[in-house]
């Protein structure tokens, strides 16, 4: 940017009003340019003053923190994308016996493929289950408030109220 | 415009980068990856407005990664009826307050200084003191004029913006702006003498 197009844009520019490149394009040229700085402190002082504080980046790996904590705590949890390890976690104990003499059928029709691959899965329902508690009990389920009556959704904010309800 | 049909011709017109609501829309519907997209891409303004905000580093980070989460459990209910770049700053101005009202604000000069550890050539003192001085400023100021200073002179934001980010109206905003500017006049005089 140059001194014919920066003097222009020094009124947009205290009024919040220039998009962020421009803006950045400007204060690269008042950092180098005294005159349009003078202009800027005749017009805004106080935007003068602020606009030569260095700018500290954010952290280091910060994004990478962040997106550990969002793993931590599990996806978003939405009607379209069901996970049938969670609806077995939270389901009472009657319908997980009938969901587990359903398994002992499956696991004794198909033993040889399925028998290996069970701790595993065991491991990752655990996993899963804690991650989607912590943040039922964080937010009060106001994610599931949506889902229509009879839905899938529906049912399975039912069936969490009626397990977890009574702690709160 | 229906918001039904801007979402359809955003994902119709998906070009190679996405734009910040067509990731968020991809996040709606399970993609990590697209937050994953996201968080680095507007990790600055989090952080910096936390930054300006509390004058401190650790407690900037903790805000700033709560605000991405915040938005992240929010996801399923998300509809790109403004920038996300707004949205984003809406968020992090709310925790900003919720935290200054839990706790008293700790003053810039009982900080750390992160530059101060590694050696630094003479020139760049003086433009360290001018922050350190003008940080001392904003933690003088009230929380809502602090951020409204932020807010227009750190990020740039106009009135109608930061409106939006403060859940206040665009006349509002600009009477705490005035009142802040000059609040926070007096107390950048010292600036000049250098
Ligand atoms: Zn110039």
């Amino acid at each position: 940017m140059d001194c014919r197009t920066a003097q222009p844009s020094l009124s947009a520019y205290v009024r919040g009003e220039l998009p962020p490149d421009v803006r950045s394009a400007l204060q690269a040229h008042l950092r180098e340019c005294p005159a349009c700085l003078a202009s800027l402190t005749a017009l805004d002082p106080i935007a003068a003053a602020l606009g030569q504080s260095q700018e500290p980046p954010a952290p280091q790996g910060f994004a990478t923190r962040v997106m550990a904590a969002a793993r931590s705590r599990g996806k978003p949890v939405v009607a379209g994308d069901w996970d049938p390890l969670h609806w077995w976690r939270m389901t009472p104990a009657p319908m997980r016996a009938a969901a587990a003499a359903m398994l002992v059928a499956g696991l004794t029709a198909g033993l040889a493929t399925g028998w290996t691959a069970r701790p595993a899965t065991r491991q990752a329902q655990d996993t899963q289950a804690v991650a989607l508690a912590d943040a039922v009990a964080a937010y009060h389920m106001d994610y599931f408030g949506d889902a229509p009556d009879g839905s899938l959704a529906d049912g399975y904010v039912a069936l969490l109220a009626g397990r977890n309800g009574e702690g709160r | 415009m229906k918001t039904g049909s801007f979402e359809f011709n955003v994902r119709e017109l998906a070009m190679p980068t996405p734009s910040d609501e067509e990731l968020m829309l991809n996040v709606r519907d399970g993609d990590l990856a697209a937050f994953e997209q996201l968080v680095p891409r507007r990790q600055t303004e989090a952080w910096r407005v936390a930054y300006r905000f509390t004058g401190d580093a650790a407690e900037a980070e903790d805000i700033a990664q709560q605000a991405f989460l915040r938005i992240l459990d929010a996801a399923p209910r998300y509809t790109p009826t403004a920038a996300f770049r707004t949205y984003l700053y809406q968020v992090v101005t709310r925790l900003c307050l919720d935290r200054h009202r839990k706790k008293r604000p700790v003053l810039a000069e009982s900080l750390p200084d992160p530059a101060a550890a590694a050696p630094t050539p003479e020139e760049h003192a003086g433009a360290r003191d001018r922050d350190r001085l003008i940080q001392t400023a904003l933690d003088s100021l009230p929380a809502d004029h602090r951020l409204a200073i932020v807010l227009r002179y750190f990020e740039g934001l106009s009135g109608v913006e930061m409106a939006a980010a403060m859940g206040r109206s665009p006349k509002a905003v600009e009477r705490l702006l005035a009142r802040a500017r000059a609040a926070l006049a007096p107390r950048l005089e010292l600036l000049r003498e250098k």
